[in-house]
């Protein structure tokens, strides 16, 4: 048995070890990478940056802590966008029971964080509110685009006062009368619910989308004929985001030439307060070390395979 | 002013919708007995009526959505707050209003469906236990920690809901027991778990990517190299050096034909020329065969399933 021989008879429990050891020391040295953010990262950013102060945006989070690798920093950069821009959000899951208590967990970490650094803290029932679980997509979706209030009729929410009053007596939803009013809704989603939410409301209000590597392709026919605005897509889109949220669109800030540029638009700032660089920061060299692992199984599998063969020929003559 | 309009708006009452009130509670009473006359009434019919049954709620149901988007309506009209001018559009405007509570009884209907699936759960998995089946201790397991996290995730959503005003509970410091074993059971352990179970996929894509990606003919070796190109272009550090190359190249040569070579722009090249028709042309294929699905469905020429 020659040595390609052995190699493609490697015991699999010795590439798990190799993958656990990379994966886990890049985890540990978070460097700040120079990107070039993708054009649907620029049109994301964009999109939130244009959105008056004060206005609301609906936030469909339907994903869970099995894709937190990518969905939670999406999430988080989602949180401290709106936050930043003191834009009034409403979210709510129609994909999964345990996504609104993940969303809030989510929610209370970057409050933490803000009253840490000195900033505003959000308030449920005064600048966001908890819709919980819906447990039909395609019909809460269809229901929404044709009538919001009647949709979420009869629901309450806590306000900072004291006790609930009718979500739509809150100051998060008292100027919206129908779906049309938010300046935007963006998913968070690691499944097929942005379709759904596409084909029912993207001709009712700006779509936005923030997913996962596996479900982002499926969702750029959509931005391409501009059913949605912008999508951040798996990991790199989360690091994008930061990096945009850290030194936006076109701005030179001192520097000879901006570290963004974007013939599409003129100039986006980058975000006034809080933290931008976090999980994507964190997770972003990993990526490297796991997308070089990758290649590099392909690489020498197949490397192996054609001296293999090869042997097995000269063996044969 | 225009927040007392749109309170107004939502206070509207029609054929769907009752206002809070003495005669809600009526409505309401009427429909619980209508609800269970009708469920006792399904029992008994007879076994060859109930596909008519399925098929005639199943038709019902589908309706008002086909009428909404094929009965005409006014340019700009606001179906739920515009007085209808004739016969016309107080129909379009009836079946619009009655979207919403077709879609809140498909939600209820989801709703119970969760409701059966754990009803059939803890059936199936009690009578495991009660037989001493093969393996019924996983299923003990899996009862008690149904049991745990029922009442923890109780309790913590009744002291949140019922007894805590001011929000308090949402700072850990003023936690109590509920809150506390809920935090665990859910965030320490449940999550975890979960986010465990995902990331074995990344040990068998390894797996695959040295054992089963083979370069055996001209498609796989195009597939490759796009896929190859696509994965280069995620690795920002890798892009940035690389374009930074190409950009002085540029300008040393004076030729900005090489700006083609960046690798976000071939990536882009690849996913807007490639992938992408490619993604909506199958997309198309599906939503074809889901509309005809639908309709079948829908009118009921659909042999078996729940029809049959």
């Amino acid at each position: 048995m020659t040595f390609w021989d052995k190699m493609q008879k490697v015991d699999r429990r010795i590439l798990y070890v190799i993958l656990v050891v990379f994966v886990c020391t890049g985890l540990f040295i978070p460097v700040k990478i120079p990107v070039e953010p993708d054009p649907s990262s620029k049109d994301f950013y964009a999109t939130v940056m244009a959105i008056p102060e004060g206005s609301t945006v609906l936030v469909q989070t339907d994903w869970t802590n099995s894709t937190r690798g990518e969905s939670m920093g999406h999430f988080e950069n989602l949180m401290r966008l709106l936050m930043s821009k003191k834009l009034k959000f409403v979210f709510y899951s129609a994909a999964d029971p345990v996504a609104p208590q993940v969303a809030r967990t989510v929610i209370t970490r970057i409050n933490a964080e803000r009253k840490a650094d000195g900033l505003y803290v959000y308030q449920i029932g005064k600048d966001y509110l908890d819709l919980g679980y819906f447990a039909n997509a395609e019909a809460t979706n269809t229901n929404m685009g044709t009538d919001l209030r009647q949709a979420w009729a009869n629901r309450t929410s806590k306000v900072p006062e004291g006790g609930e009053i009718d979500i739509f007596k809150t100051d998060v939803l008292k100027d919206i009368r129908k779906i049309g009013d938010c300046k935007m809704m963006v998913v968070v989603t690691a499944s097929a619910s942005i379709d759904i939410a596409i084909q029912r409301l993207a001709n009712k209000v700006p779509i936005t989308a923030m997913v996962t590597g596996v479900t982002g392709p499926g969702v750029l026919p959509f931005y391409q004929s501009g059913q949605v605005k912008g999508i951040a897509i798996g990991l790199k889109g989360v690091y994008d985001t930061e990096y945009l949220m850290a030194n936006g669109i076109n701005i030179k800030d001192g520097e000879a030439k901006p570290k963004v540029t974007w013939a599409k638009n003129s100039s986006v700032d980058k975000v006034a307060e809080g933290k931008t660089f976090a999980r994507g920061n964190q997770y972003y060299g990993t990526l490297h070390v796991a997308l070089v692992l990758l290649i590099l199984a392909v690489i020498l599998g197949n490397v192996g395979m054609f001296m293999s063969r090869r042997a097995a020929r000269k063996g044969g003559e | 002013m225009n927040n007392s309009i749109f309170l107004l708006a939502q206070n509207t009452e029609n054929f769907w919708r009752k206002l809070p009130g003495q005669g809600l509670v009526i409505w309401v009473i009427i429909g619980l007995l209508l609800g269970i006359a009708l469920l006792f009434a399904f029992t008994q019919v007879p076994s060859n009526l109930r596909r008519w049954i399925i098929v005639g709620f199943t038709f019902f149901a589908g309706l008002p959505y086909v009428l909404a988007y094929l009965w005409p309506k006014p340019i700009g009209a606001d179906l739920q707050n515009d007085i209808p001018r004739n016969m016309s559009e107080q129909i379009g405007f009836t079946i619009n209003q009655a979207i919403d509570p077709v879609g809140k009884i498909t939600n209820v209907l989801q709703a119970f469906l969760l409701g059966v699936g754990i009803f059939s759960l803890v059936r199936v998995h009690l009578t495991k236990v009660r037989r001493k089946s093969e393996n019924w201790g996983f299923s003990t397991v899996l009862l008690v920690c149904f049991a745990l996290m029922t009442t923890v995730g109780f309790m913590d959503w009744r002291q949140r809901k019922f007894m805590d005003d001011n929000g308090l509970l949402n700072e850990p410091a003023n936690w109590g027991f509920f809150q506390y074993a809920n935090d665990l059971l859910f965030e320490g352990m449940y999550q975890q778990m979960d986010s465990a179970m995902f990331s074995m996929i990344a040990f068998f894509i390894l797996s695959a990517a040295y054992r089963a990606f083979r370069i055996r003919s001209v498609e796989a070796t195009v597939m490759m190299a796009s896929a190859l190109i696509l994965m280069l272009n995620l690795m920002g550090a890798l892009t940035y050096a690389w374009g930074t190359g190409i950009e002085n190249l540029v300008v040393q040569t004076g030729n900005p034909f090489f700006m083609n070579f960046k690798l976000n722009v071939m990536a882009d090249w690849l996913r807007s020329t490639m992938q992408i028709p490619a993604i909506r042309a199958i997309d198309f294929g599906v939503f074809l065969g889901a509309l005809a699905m639908g309709l079948r469905l829908w009118l009921g020429l659909e042999k078996g399933g729940v029809s049959s």
